[in-house]
Order: C-alpha cells, then structure tokens, then sequence
C-alpha cells in the first residue's frame, strides 16, 4: 500500500461501533411519524448498546441533517439527550454531502485535540418535510411558502433549474446512452440483493422498533421499505422523465439514521470489537461545477483528490459513491475510466434510497466495512450534492491481523 | 406533637399520618414550617378523602393547626398547646437541624425529639432517629434508633405503625437498599445505553422495584439530593461501591427526572440482548448483595427486620436476605465476583462473605414465620402480609419443629399487630403458572397441603386474627385452623372473584364443609361476591368467636385449656356433599360479564370440590384452580394484566 500523509493522523473510527438504521421509503414506514432528532439519539444509544459500547465514552456530538425537524433549533445539544448523555456539539448540514462532511469535522475535532471521543450522529426524515413560510417582498406573491423537500428538489434558485433536469444535462453532454443507464441500475439492483442475501447488510443495518406515545409499538424498521427486486425489462419499459433519467434510474425519498464514531487512535483501540484494525483518514475534496451539473462533480471531485494525495484509482480497494442519478455512476466511469461494475458493492443509494443526512454515512460504514472484508486498504467515497457539488475522500484500512 | 417541616414531602405524609390516628385522642398535630415553604399539607387532602370521606377528611384537617415560625424564633401561640413530642423532618442540613433542636429544647426542656432523617447518625444529630419509608402517608415503617423500645416507640405501635430497630449509622437499612438499588441501576445503564426507563422495566422482573421511577414519582429534585447525599456519605466510609455515580450528582444539581418528559416519551424500543439480561443481574444483584453483607457485618439489624424493609419499604419481591436464601451461598458470592468484574472499582470496597455463609441456621430460617412454645401450647406468627414460596417453606419447619418438641396445641397468628393485614396470595407466586397449569397445581397442592396440616397434626389449632384484613389466600390458611378467632374490627373477604382467580387453598369447599346448611349461602356470596364482612358478620359459618382485644385472648387461653368445654369444634364433613347444588343456584349472578364468567368458573369448583371426598378436593381444587390460571379469563383479569405489564418487553 503507497503512503500517504494522513489529514488527520490523530483520528480513527474504531472498527464496529457504527450501524444505521435500514431507509424505508418515504411515508412507508413508522419512521414517516417520528420526531427524527429523538429517533436518531435513541437508536444511536440502541446501536452502541448492540457493538458494546457504552455512550460514556463519547465527549462531543455532531449530527448532520437536511430537513427541518422539531426543536431542530436545540441543536446536537437535544438529540444529545434522547441519546443518554448531556455532551455538547453542533449541527453539520450540506445536503447529499452531509455524512461525509460530519465524518470528515469529526476528524478535525479530535485532531485538534478538543475531543476524545466524537459521535456522528446523520439523520433525515424525508416524510413529511415541513413546510416554511417566509416573508418574502420581492416574489409577486408578497410570501413564500415552501415544502423543503420537493420545493427544493424541483428548484435551485442559483440555476433556476430542478436536481432532475442536472441529470439530464450531464447525461446528454456526455452522451450517456439509456441501455448503458438501465443496464447499470439493473446491476447495482444485483448487488444490493447479493449484499443483502450474504447477510452483508444485517452487520451495518439494525432493526429497531418504533413505540407509540402509550408505548405500545408502532411497528419494526427492519428492512428498507420500498426496496424491490427490479428486472432489466422492467426498467426498459419506464418512460424517459429527462435524458437517461426515469423512475427507475434515481434514487427515491427515504427516513433513516447512520451512526459512526470518531476518536483517537487510542480510544479506537479501547473500544473497537477489532482494535487491531486502525481506520484513519487521508484526504478529502470538494469541488463546485457548472450550473445545473451536479451528477458531474463527483468525478471530477475524485480527480482533484487523486490529483492531492497521488494515488490512482487502482489503490483504491473499495470504491463506493452517493448515486441519486444512475447518471452519476455512468458519467464516473467515463471521466475516470474505471468499470462501474467494480464500484457500488452491497447496494448504494440509488437503490437502497436518499434520506440525505445520513446517506453518505451509510455509505461510508458499508465501505469500510467491505473493506475490512477484503483485508484493507483504501477506500474511496463520494458523492453529489446539492448545489452541483461534488465531495470525495479517502479512508485507509490497516489490519494487522 | 409538633411536626416541623410539615409543607414538604415527608413532614406533609406524617402529618397526615398522625393526625389520622390522634384525632380520636384529641390530640391535635402542630404542622411548623418556615412561611415560604410550599404547602404539602394542602396536596394531602385529597387522599385523605378518598381514604376517609369528606366529612372525616376535614375532621382530620380540622386537627391539624399550621403554624409559620422563622427558623430562629418559635410562634408564641406555641407554648399553650404545651408540646410534649417533636417530629422534625427539616431539610438534610447538620448545623442546621441542630440548631433547631436547641431552639425547641430552650423553650420546652423536656421535649422528646426524634428526626426523620435518612442519612445521619443519632449520635451526630443529639436526638432520635425515627425515619419513615415512602410514601409517608401511606407506609407504616419506622426505622428506629434506640437501643430498647422508648415510650414513643410504643406509641408508634400502639398507633398501628410499624418501628424496626436499627443501628446507628449513617444511612440506615432502607437507605441502603434504596439508594444503592439506584446506584448499581445507573452502572448498569452506563455500561449498556440502556435507558433509565427500560432499565427499570427489566429490574421490576428481577427484584421488584422501579428504582428510576420511584425517584421521580417521590419528587426527582429531592430524591436525588437525598439519594446522592446518602450515597455520598456512605461513598466517603465505605469507597467506590456507594460514590455517587455522574449522572446522579447531574440530577441531583439539576432536579431532572430520570425519566423523558412527555414530549419525548421513547421512541425506540429496547431489549437487553446477549448476556446484558446476566450483566444487569450481576450488577444489581451483586451491589445489592454485597451492600447487604456489609450490613449484616456491622449488624444494622436482625435479619428478618433487614428482609422487612426491603419488602415493605424498598418494594423488593423478596427481602435480600430471603433472595440470598433462595439462591445460596455460592451463587450469591458468584453475583458479587462478576459484579466487582463488570464494576471493577467496586471491589475496592470491602465485603463480607462470611455474613452469608451459614444460612442453614435458625435467624436465616425465619424471616418470615416465627414458632415459639412454652411445653404445651405453640405460637406461630406469619410476618408477611402476602402467603408465599417462603412463607410456605418456613410455616411448614414451624410445624415440624413443634412436633419435634411435641407440642400438640397451637396458635397460628400474623404479626400482632392494628394495623395487621393479612391480604392473600402474593399473586406474583402465579405468574409461573400462566404458562404451565402443572406449576399452578403443583401450588395450590403444596400450599393446601400445608393448611391441612394446622387442622390434621394438633390436637387444638387456632387462627387468631387481628388487624385491619384477613383475605384470600391467608384467609382460607387460617379457615384451616380447628378454630378461628377474630378481634371486631377485623374484616373477611374472599376477593378472587374480583381478580379474578379461583380460590386455590380450598376455599371453595373447607368452610363449607364445616358449615350448617343454613349458613352455606353466607360463605357462597362471600365467595361469589368477594365483599368484605366484619368479624361480627362472619362469626356462625367462617369465625368461631369475635369479640375485643381481651376477650379473644380469653377465649384462645380457654380453649387451649379445655378444648372443646370452652367452645365446641366444628368437624369437617369428609364426604362428598351434592346438596351443595342448591344453595349456589339461589346466589344471584353479577350484570359484569367477566365477574359474571368467573362467578360461573368459582361455582363449578365449589360443585365439583364439594361433590368429592375430602381428601379427593384437595386435588379437584388445585387442577380446576390451576387450568383457570393458564385460560383466557385469568389473563385478561388484574393478575394477567400485572403479568404482562411486567413482563412484555
């Protein structure tokens, strides 16, 4: 394994102590009537309780989230709470890139020496997104009112264009090929099923149960609602709703959470299931691309990186990225030259869905966790973001087994 | 009597205690407190008309005077009611209590004074210790500092309260329990995520209490300061088993409750998995247990005194020394050792195994059922309210002691006592049953079996009850005895028709078959109806004799001298009686489909337990006793629903 400078050599993520909860489809689930915030600091307490790990150790909280949830003004400091600990921390929020955004200040957070022990708390609940009103004296309207998930998704007010129409562009500049797209969604549908049949999935998800206020239970998040087995015929068949973009070949809204720690090494080693595996942190990217282009920027957020520590993309042991457009995953294979059939292993967002706070974060633990599988090395993820962003960084796994 | 800070939880509770009982003395209660303080008296009265009607709740109130006074100088009004006794239940504070003891003995030098506090020594303090248990308007224990009874300690009795003798320590028995139950739960919940909540869920299963809960429903602000003080003093002379943990001394700063507010009742559910059910066991059964044996090291009380308290006062299913019994000497160190393993700072305090190394000697033997005998008449007295494993157990080596000592004559009584309540089965015994009709039998057999004995193996056996109640499951065990005596204020009720539950210690068929005809129906409404009888109502068909205090006691001696001279036995009918039939059919049926439905299941065991001989009943009841408790109608009722309660998770 080339080395390379780490840029945060302080900080670890002790193997097997993350997990998130499965992503049911939006307004499918028990999730759909929740407070999010709370949801997510109790099956954080419930997820460490299961890898043995008590929340005694954690001296700091960053939560990451998208959609505007109740008492969301309270801060890290309130799901600190439902979580059993009275700890400090802050809110982390850059759409789609929030995990990993969270992930990467977590790091920093310890690197700096102001803690010890980081929880990554990402969650969202796309259900039910609220819906804002604001004053606002230049629309004709005199006031706005705002659903923030589908206004936002159907409107970038800098492009004046919608997330899907993004797709498109990129799809036709690159002269993306619709077969290609079908044939490459049918294949990550492939891998999720493989991942979930190896009983991969059931070590980074949990079950939990959701109780109602007489606490009586509501129903069991076991699986990612929604999610069906899908033929390429079927898929085929679906009509085009922009270029290489059709129900099939994006991602749909889901609730969910995903929890990892970040530490020093030392406190790695104490409460890691494995503390023979060190987890750090090489590099991270971000770049802003051309106006309505966003399945775009991951690549090139990626080159950048490459680019900044000098490794290829044959280091990489693990290659995983947030999908939302099968665009995204084509449009990579194309800038970088590396088989999408080599990527995405276990499932990705485009089809195991898009709660948007925690998708990253899932992202990352089911990488890392393939990782180790494979034995170590470095591992890549990436992934879009609102704002024809793109966010890239590098783990490095060393098992000393 | 003066009880000084009176607004506050346990001042307002005794309060309401006293007054309730020195009304008919005229006595009147003298509730002091500062002006500011909040008014607990006032939050009191409610309870004290549902317990006793609005006409006697006001005579209570009524006798009741509240005085304010500024800590530093006492109301002159106070002089003319010529105190003689204080209760000082003022806030947890040294100087501050001594203070305010000198300030009383200055003005009234021959004051007997006695604090309530949960914490400090009587030998700090300058006066006696009389420390109550939750909730203190209700609870009759009194944990007493004194090396012989004092006059004012046989006042408590004689009021129908309850005094337990303990040592002079810091923190006495009850503390102990109660705080460290507390503590060992928050490690335990440390190490596992576990939330407060579900935590307590899972300790009522084990143990019996609530611990988080029981803060909050007291007050969380002034239980976790009592708590924490308590453990933070007994911390400092015994080392890291009792330091307060951080969460307690966060609560105790902040006044939080342990459980979520409202609009965050939990979300997630919870289920201890993997070896967290043996982990929350080694922990609270270790802290506990070795808490215990540091108790018995330095003899803080009796050993059946111990158990009582955690029982009556610390809500615990069996007091620790009888949970050390049950699971023996091993098993209970084997707890302590993987205690100090997941709670290694623990070990740091020292215990005492030896404590619990002989548990095959008489102290260990009697927690519950005491025999005596002075060569020719035997006395045995049950101490728990509730008939149980246990009390089974220890009632049977009482019988076999006193053949062994051959006494043929005895007296079988509960605790002797006012406010005694005998009040049945402990229901908790059944929950095993639920899911297997062959423990219920087995059970109701055992249990029957035992009761027999009192009227099978002495030549005189007499059930003496006094008190308040004598109820299901003790009831049918004194109905057993040849005899039964009552005190008047006694009442009787079979209520198993209300849980409901088929009476299981023959209760559907021994009275009756004692009984004239014409009397049957008395027993059969009793048993279809569960209403409660005074003694004197019950006296011809369940009582022998009722009559005062020293009456009964005259005729229990007379019948101890002259058998059957002084009041005739009435002999059970061995046989089979099928003309039972016609009196159940007169007895009306209740409107309630469910008690209607149980009122039939009753019936049929009456039918079918008096259609068989005697010897045959026994067994008849049990298998009808038990099928009952593993159908439907058992588990929708109070006991099935208390089952799941407990045990859904």
């Amino acid at each position: 394994m080339k080395q390379v400078k780490s840029i945060a050599k302080e900080a670890s993520i002790p193997y097997g102590t993350w997990g998130t909860s499965y992503f049911p489809a939006w307004q499918s689930s028990p999730l759909a009537e929740v407070n999010i915030g709370q949801f997510a600091g109790e099956a954080m307490a419930r997820i460490l309780s299961k890898r043995g790990v008590s929340s005694t150790h954690l001296d700091y909280l960053m939560i990451g989230s998208t959609v505007p949830w109740h008492w969301k003004f309270w801060n890290a400091t309130v799901v600190a709470s439902c979580l059993g600990r009275r700890i400090p921390g802050f809110h982390v929020e850059q759409a789609c890139a929030t995990g990993l955004q969270a992930v990467v200040l977590a790091a920093f957070q310890v690197q700096s020496g102001a803690s010890e022990a980081v929880g990554v708390l990402t969650f969202d609940r796309t259900s039910d997104s609220p819906a804002s009103i604001f004053p606002e004296r230049r629309a004709y309207r005199r006031t706005e009112v705002i659903s923030d998930v589908w206004d936002n998704f159907g409107f970038d007010p800098s492009t004046e264009s919608a997330m899907i129409s993004s797709a498109g562009n990129v799809a036709r500049k690159h002269k993306i090929d619709r077969n290609e797209i079908d044939e490459l969604t049918a294949f990550r549908y492939q891998q999720y099923f493989e991942g979930k049949e190896s009983g991969f999935l059931q070590r980074v998800a949990l079950p939990l149960e959701i109780l109602n206020v007489q606490g009586k239970t509501m129903g069991m998040i076991a699986e990612d609602i929604g999610v069906k087995k899908v033929s390429l015929e079927s898929l085929r068949a679906m009509r085009d709703l922009d270029t290489c973009v059709t129900g099939g070949t994006q991602t749909h809204a889901a609730d969910g959470m995903a929890t990892l720690l970040v530490t020093t090494v030392e406190k790695a080693k104490e409460i890691s299931t494995r503390p023979e595996i060190n987890i750090s942190f090489v590099a991270k990217a971000e770049v802003r691309v051309l106006p309505a282009s966003m399945p775009e920027a991951p690549a090139l957020a990626v080159k950048k990186l490459l680019i900044q520590t000098g490794l290829t993309m044959e280091d990489m042991v693990v290659v995983k990225d947030h999908n939302p457009f099968a665009v995204n995953d084509a449009v990579f294979s194309k800038v970088m030259g590396y088989d999408w059939h080599k990527m995405n292993n276990n499932g990705s967002p485009l089809v195991w869905g898009h709660p948007q706070g925690p998708t990253l974060t899932r992202v990352i633990i089911e990488a890392l966790e393939e990782a180790v599988d494979l034995g170590g090395g470095y591992v890549l993820v990436f992934g879009c973001a609102a704002g024809d962003v793109g966010i890239a960084a590098i783990f490095k796994v060393n098992d000393k087994k | 009597m003066i009880i000084s800070g009176a607004g506050g939880i346990v001042g307002a509770g005794k309060v309401m205690q006293f007054a309730s009982r020195l009304i008919d003395f005229n006595v009147p209660i003298i509730a002091l407190d500062l002006p500011g303080a909040p008014n607990g008296i006032a939050k009191q009265y409610k309870g004290l008309q549902a317990s006793f009607g609005t006409e006697k709740a006001n005579k209570i109130m009524g006798n009741v005077i509240q005085l304010n006074y500024d800590g530093n100088t006492l109301p002159p009004t106070l002089k003319q009611f010529n105190p003689k006794f204080l209760i000082e239940a003022i806030p947890e504070k040294l100087e501050l209590k001594k203070a305010h003891y000198a300030l009383f003995r200055k003005e009234f030098p021959n004051i007997h004074i006695w604090s309530v506090t949960s914490g400090f020594p009587a030998n700090e303090l300058g006066v006696g210790i009389a420390h109550p248990a939750f909730p203190h308007e209700v609870n009759k224990v009194y944990e007493i500092v004194e090396d012989n009874p004092s006059a004012h300690t046989h006042l408590l009795w004689a009021m129908g309260l309850i005094p337990m003798q303990v040592s002079d320590d810091w923190s006495f028995v009850l503390d102990v329990f109660f705080c460290g139950l507390l503590q060992a739960s928050i490690q335990f919940c440390n190490k596992t995520n576990t939330p407060y909540w579900k935590a307590d869920k899972y300790i009522r299963q084990i143990l019996g209490p609530n611990p988080f809960r029981a803060h909050d429903v007291i007050g969380a602000k002034g239980a976790n300061f009592l708590t924490w003080s308590c453990l933070y003093h007994l911390g400092k002379k015994y080392g890291a088993l009792f330091a307060p943990a951080a969460a307690l001394t966060e609560r105790k700063d902040s006044g939080q409750s342990w459980y979520p507010v409202n609009h965050f009742r939990p979300l997630v559910n919870w289920q201890l998995e993997g070896n967290q059910e043996e982990e929350l066991k080694a922990i609270v059964y270790g802290a506990l247990i070795q808490m215990t044996t540091i108790m018995l090291h330095e003899k803080r009380a009796d050993l059946t005194t111990m158990n009582a308290i955690g029982e009556l006062c610390a809500q615990f299913t069996n007091g620790l020394p009888a949970f050390i019994r049950k699971i023996g000497t091993q098993q209970a160190i084997a707890w302590v050792e993987k205690y100090h393993r997941l709670v290694p700072a623990a070990a740091n305090t020292q215990w005492y195994p030896e404590t619990i190394q002989n548990l095959h000697t008489s102290e260990w033997q009697q927690l519950y059922v005491n025999a005596e005998h002075d060569g020719t008449n035997g006395f045995i007295a049950i101490s728990r309210e509730s008939y149980n494993y246990d009390v089974n157990e220890e009632l049977n080596r009482a019988i076999d002691w006193l053949h062994l000592e051959g006494i043929k004559k005895v007296v079988l009584t509960s605790d002797f006592h006012f406010s005694t309540q005998m009040v049945g089965a402990d229901t908790t015994e059944f929950f095993a049953a639920i899911n297997d009709s062959s423990i219920g039998e087995q059970i109701s057999s055992d249990w029957s079996k035992t009761a027999r004995r009192l009227y099978d193996e002495f030549e005189i056996s007499i059930g003496f009850v006094n008190g308040k109640r004598c109820m299901g499951g003790m009831l049918e065990l004194m109905m057993h005895c040849q005899y039964l005596i009552a005190t008047d204020q006694v009442r009787f009720a079979m209520p198993e028709v209300t849980l409901p539950v088929i009476p299981g210690m023959e209760g559907c068929h021994w009275v009756l078959r004692k009984t004239e005809k014409s009397n049957q129906s008395k027993m059969l409404e009793m048993l279809m109806h569960g209403q409660q009888l005074s003694a004197k109502q019950a006296t011809g068909f369940l009582v022998d004799f009722c009559g005062n205090i020293k009456e009964c006691l005259a005729m229990v001696k007379s019948i101890l001298s002259n058998g059957e001279n002084a009041l005739p036995k009435r002999k059970i009918v061995g046989e089979a009686m099928h003309d039972i039939a016609t009196e159940i059919h007169k007895i009306r049926l209740s409107d309630v489909p469910n008690i209607q439905a149980a009122q039939k299941e009753i019936a049929g065991c009456v039918l079918a337990s008096c259609a068989s001989s005697v010897d045959e009943a026994l067994f008849v009841q049990a298998k009808m006793s038990a099928n009952f408790m593993s159908g439907q109608l058992f588990r929708k009722g109070k006991i099935g629903t208390e089952y799941d309660k407990i045990t859904q998770n």
